[in-house]
C-alpha cells in the first residue's frame, strides 16, 4: 500500500531535480556534448577517409568498437537481469536502486549496437542485412535478439516508471512547463492506482521482469556464440555463453555501484542509498567475481592443458605481449572485490565504489583480450607481416568514438534523471511487507 | 695438527681427486669417437635397383640413427669401380639410392656386382663401409586361370657377364599381397629348370574398388641375387565397398536454414513477443479502466 504522505514528501524532495538544472549540471552536460562533438568529428573523418583511419586491418578486423559493443551490451544485460531479479523477488532494498538498473539496461542497449555501425565499412549496405539476411548466420540472430531486447526493455522501463509518471502528473507543486505536464499526463495512461489497475500493472511488470531476464541471458549468449561458433583459437569454447553472461552481470554490477555513488553525491541521496545498499551490491559483485574467476580459469585451463597448437600460441601471447592487461583483467579484477567485501574493515562505500571501478576497467580489458589477441594469432599465416598490419592498436578516431559513447551514456543517464526521479518514488512510499522486511533483515544480519 | 684439521685436509684432497677423475672422464667422453655401423640392403624391384644403407651407432643404451650422414654408393666389377651417387641419411638413418636397371653397372665374370655403401666420417664420427654383392636378376608375375583355379605364375631370370638372359633355377620365390600395414604371404614356390614357378591363389582378399589386388613375388635375401622383386596386379580380389557414414550436412550454405533452427527461432520469438503483447494489452486495459472511472485524475489532480 502506498503511503500518500510519504509519497508527497518524496516528490517534494525530488521535485528540484526535475524542475531546475544547476550550473554545475549545465557545465557537465556541455562537457559531455563537447566529447560527443569530438566523436562526431572522428566519425566524419572515418566516413570520409575510410576505415584506414582506424587500427583495424585485414587480419585484426575487430577492434575497440567491438570491445565497446560487448561492454555496453554486457552492462545492459546486467541492468536487465538485476532489475528483473530484484523486481521478481520483491527485495526491499531494491527500491532506491532499481530505477538506476532499469536506466542502465535501456541506455546501454541503445548505445552498444551503435558501435557495430561504426565497425561496418559500408553503412550504405546496412539494409542488406534485412533484405538478404540469413537465419543461419549468428549475426542475424544477434540483430533479431538485440531488437527484441530493446522493445522488451523499453516496455519494462515504461511499466516501472508508469506509477511515478502518474504521481508527477498529479503533483501540483511541481513547477515544470505545461508541455512536460502534458507529456506526463499522456504517458500516465490515466493510472490512478485503482485496484484493477494496480493488479494489471503488477502482473504486466512481473511478466516483463521475467522476460527481460530470459532475453538478457539469451541475447548475451547469442553474442557469445558469434565468437564461439567459429573455430578461432580462444573463441571456440562451449562455456562462452554462460561466461559472457556472468562477465556481463559482473561488469554491470560495477557500473550500477558507480551510478549509485554518483547519484548519491549529486542528488544528496545519502539517507536513501546507504551503506547497506552498497554492501548488498558488493556481495552480489563478490559472488559474480568468484563465478567470473571460475569460468576464466576453467576456460584457459582446458585450452592450456589441451596443448592445441594455436591455443598454446594464444596463451603465450596473453602471458607475454598482453601480460599486464591479462593479469589486471583476470587476477586483480577478481581479487580486489573479494578482498574489499571479504574483509569487514574494508567494506566502506568508497572502497566498494573503487573496487567497482577496478572491475569495470578489468572487464573492459577482458573483452579486449578476448577479441584482439585471437585475431592476432590466426590459423593461416598473416600475409603482410608489417607490424601495424599484424598487430592491432586503436587510433584516436576509435578512442574519440569510445569517449563519445561513454559521454552519451552519461548524458542520457543525466537527462533520464531529469525526467523521472532516479529512485522509484511510488515503491519507496509503499509500506514494506513483513516477509520482505524479514528477508531484508536476514540479509542485513548476514552482511 | 688437530684431528679436525686432518679430516679437512683429507676431505679436500678427496675432493680434488674426485674432480680430477671427473674431469678426466669428461675429457675422455668429449674425445670419444663414434664408430658407426652400416646395414646395407639391396632390392631389385621391377627394373629399379634400390640401395638402402642404414647408418647407426650401437651403444649399450640402444641403437641411435645418425641422421644427415652422407653415404656414397659405388659398384665394382672385375675391372672397374663406378660411383653410383650419394644420399643423405634421414631421421631413421636411412640413405636410399634408386637406380634404373638400365644403368651400366660393372660386373665380374660370374655376373656379380659388389655394391659398396661408404660413410667417409665427419667430426667424431669415424668412417664406415659395408658391401653387398648381387647378380642382376628379374622376376615377372603373370596370372592364369584353369577351370575354377587361379594361378600366379612367376618367372625369374638373371643376366650374366655378357648380358645374356638365363633362367634362375631352384630358388625359392615367396608370393605376397600387400595389405594395409604389411605384406600378406599367400604362398611360395621353387623355381624349376625354366626359371618358372606356380602358386595357386585361393584367398578371397579384398582389393580396391574394382577388385584389383597387387601380387608381389620375391626372392629374398639370396646370396647370389640379394632381394629381387616383381609385381603385377589382377582383378581377382573382392571389390572394396566403401561404407561412408552419412554425414549430416550443416545446411548453413544452403538457401534455407535447417528446420530445427527455424522452428526454434519462431518458437522463441513467438513466446517472447506474445508476452510483450500481453504486457501492452495490460497497459491498454489500464487506460480503459481510467476512462470508465468517473474520478479520472487527468481532470482531478490528487495532490492539489
Amino acid at each position: 500500500m502506498e503511503n500518500k504522505d510519504t509519497k508527497e514528501k518524496l516528490l517534494r524532495e525530488f521535485a528540484p531535480q526535475l524542475e531546475k538544472t544547476s550550473p554545475a549540471t549545465l557545465v557537465w552536460i556541455l562537457f559531455l556534448l563537447g566529447v560527443i562533438a569530438w566523436g562526431v568529428y572522428a566519425f566524419v573523418a572515418q566516413v570520409t577517409k575510410g576505415h584506414i583511419v582506424t587500427g583495424m586491418r585485414d587480419n585484426v578486423v575487430w577492434g575497440i568498437y567491438i570491445v565497446n559493443f560487448i561492454f555496453f551490451m554486457g552492462m545492459s544485460y546486467a541492468g536487465a537481469i538485476i532489475s528483473g531479479t530484484l523486481q521478481l523477488f520483491r527485495t526491499e532494498w531494491r527500491k532506491p536502486i532499481i530505477r538506476m538498473a532499469e536506466y542502465l539496461a535501456i541506455i546501454s542497449l541503445l548505445i552498444g549496437p551503435g558501435y557495430i555501425l561504426l565497425c561496418i565499412g559500408r553503412l550504405d549496405r546496412l539494409h542488406y542485412l534485412a533484405l538478404f539476411g540469413r537465419i543461419q548466420s549468428p549475426i542475424t540472430w544477434d540483430v533479431i535478439a538485440i531488437s527484441t531486447d530493446i522493445f522488451g526493455c523499453l516496455i519494462f522501463l515504461y511499466l516501472s516508471i508508469l506509477r511515478d509518471i502518474a504521481s508527477l502528473r498529479d503533483f501540483s507543486e511541481l513547477k515544470i512547463p505545461a508541455w512536460r505536464k502534458k507529456i506526463y499526463s499522456m504517458l500516465a495512461l490515466g493510472y490512478t492506482g485503482l485496484p484493477e489497475q494496480v493488479k494489471r500493472l503488477r502482473r504486466a511488470t512481473d511478466i516483463m521482469a521475467t522476460m527481460v531476464i530470459a532475453i538478457a541471458i539469451i541475447v548475451y549468449s547469442v553474442l557469445a556464440w558469434i565468437f564461439s561458433v567459429t573455430l578461432q583459437p580462444g573463441w571456440h569454447s562451449t562455456i562462452f555463453g554462460p561466461y559472457f553472461v556472468i562477465a556481463a552481470v559482473y561488469s554491470g554490477t560495477g557500473v550500477l555501484i558507480i551510478a549509485m555513488w554518483v547519484f548519491r553525491k549529486v542528488y544528496r541521496l545519502d539517507q536513501y542509498i546507504t551503506r547497506k545498499h552498497f554492501v548488498a551490491m558488493g556481495v552480489l559483485m563478490v559472488v559474480l567475481a568468484a563465478l567470473f574467476g571460475y569460468f576464466t580459469f576453467s576456460d584457459y585451463l582446458t585450452k592450456w592443458y589441451g596443448s592445441e597448437k594455436n591455443d598454446e600460441s594464444l596463451i603465450r601471447i596473453l602471458f607475454t605481449e598482453y601480460y599486464w592487461p591479462f593479469i589486471f583483467s583476470n587476477y586483480i579484477g577478481v581479487l580486489i572485490p573479494l578482498l574489499v567485501i571479504g574483509i569487514p574493515k574494508l567494506r566502506t562505500i568508497t572502497n566498494i565504489t573503487l573496487s567497482a571501478l577496478i572491475v569495470i576497467v578489468a572487464l573492459w580489458f577482458n573483452r579486449y583480450l578476448i577479441v584482439i589477441p585471437t585475431l592476432e594469432s590466426p590459423y593461416l599465416p598473416i600475409q603482410d607481416s608489417r607490424p601495424e598490419w599484424a598487430n592491432y592498436a586503436g587510433t584516436w578516431v576509435e578512442y574519440a568514438l569510445m569517449a563519445a559513447g561513454v559521454a552519451l551514456f552519461c548524458l542520457m543517464f543525466t537527462i533520464a534523471s531529469k525526467f523521472v526521479p532516479v529512485m522509484n518514488v511510488s515503491e519507496m512510499s509503499e509500506t514494506p511487507k513483513t516477509e520482505s522486511s524479514e528477508l531484508f533483515k536476514t540479509e542485513e544480519s548476514l552482511l | 695438527m688437530r684431528t679436525q684439521n686432518k679430516i679437512r685436509i683429507i676431505f679436500f684432497f678427496l675432493l680434488c681427486f674426485c674432480k680430477l677423475v671427473t674431469s678426466a672422464q669428461n675429457k675422455k667422453d668429449s674425445v670419444t669417437e663414434i664408430t658407426p655401423s652400416i646395414t646395407f640392403t639391396y632390392l631389385n624391384s621391377n627394373d629399379t635397383i634400390i640401395l638402402t644403407a642404414n647408418i647407426f651407432d650401437k651403444k649399450e643404451q640402444g641403437v641411435f640413427a645418425i641422421k644427415n650422414a652422407i653415404i656414397v654408393f659405388s659398384a665394382s666389377g672385375d675391372k672397374e669401380t663406378r660411383n653410383l651417387g650419394q644420399a643423405k641419411a634421414d631421421e631413421e638413418g636411412n640413405a636410399i639410392l634408386k637406380l634404373p636397371v638400365a644403368t651400366a653397372i660393372p660386373k665380374d665374370k660370374d655376373g656379380k656386382t659388389i655394391y659398396t655403401a661408404k660413410f667417409n666420417g665427419k667430426g667424431k664420427f669415424q668412417p664406415a663401409i659395408e658391401t653387398f654383392s648381387a647378380k642382376l636378376a628379374r622376376i615377372t608375375v603373370n596370372f592364369s586361370k584353369e577351370d575354377s583355379l587361379h594361378f600366379i605364375l612367376v618367372t625369374a631370370t638373371q643376366v650374366d657377364y655378357k648380358g645374356s638372359v638365363k633362367p634362375i633355377q631352384k630358388e625359392k620365390v615367396v608370393v605376397y599381397v600387400p595389405r594395409l600395414f604389411t605384406l600378406l604371404k599367400i604362398g611360395e614356390t621353387d623355381l624349376d629348370e625354366a626359371g618358372t614357378g606356380k602358386v595357386e591363389y585361393t584367398g578371397k582378399l579384398v582389393g580396391d574398388s574394382l577388385g584389383n589386388i597387387m601380387v608381389i613375388a620375391r626372392i629374398e635375401e639370396n646370396d647370389k641375387f640379394g632381394n629381387v622383386q616383381g609385381q603385377s596386379s589382377i582383378s581377382w580380389g573382392i571389390p572394396k565397398q566403401y561404407y561412408l557414414a552419412e554425414r549430416p550436412t550443416r545446411e548453413l550454405w544452403t538457401p534455407i536454414a535447417p528446420i530445427w533452427m527455424i522452428v526454434t527461432l519462431i518458437t522463441m520469438l513467438t513466446g517472447v513477443w506474445a508476452h510483450y503483447i500481453y504486457a501492452v494489452i495490460q497497459l491498454i486495459k489500464i487506460k480503459q479502466i481510467s476512462k470508465k472511472n468517473p474520478g479520472n485524475p487527468e481532470n482531478n489532480n490528487k495532490f492539489t
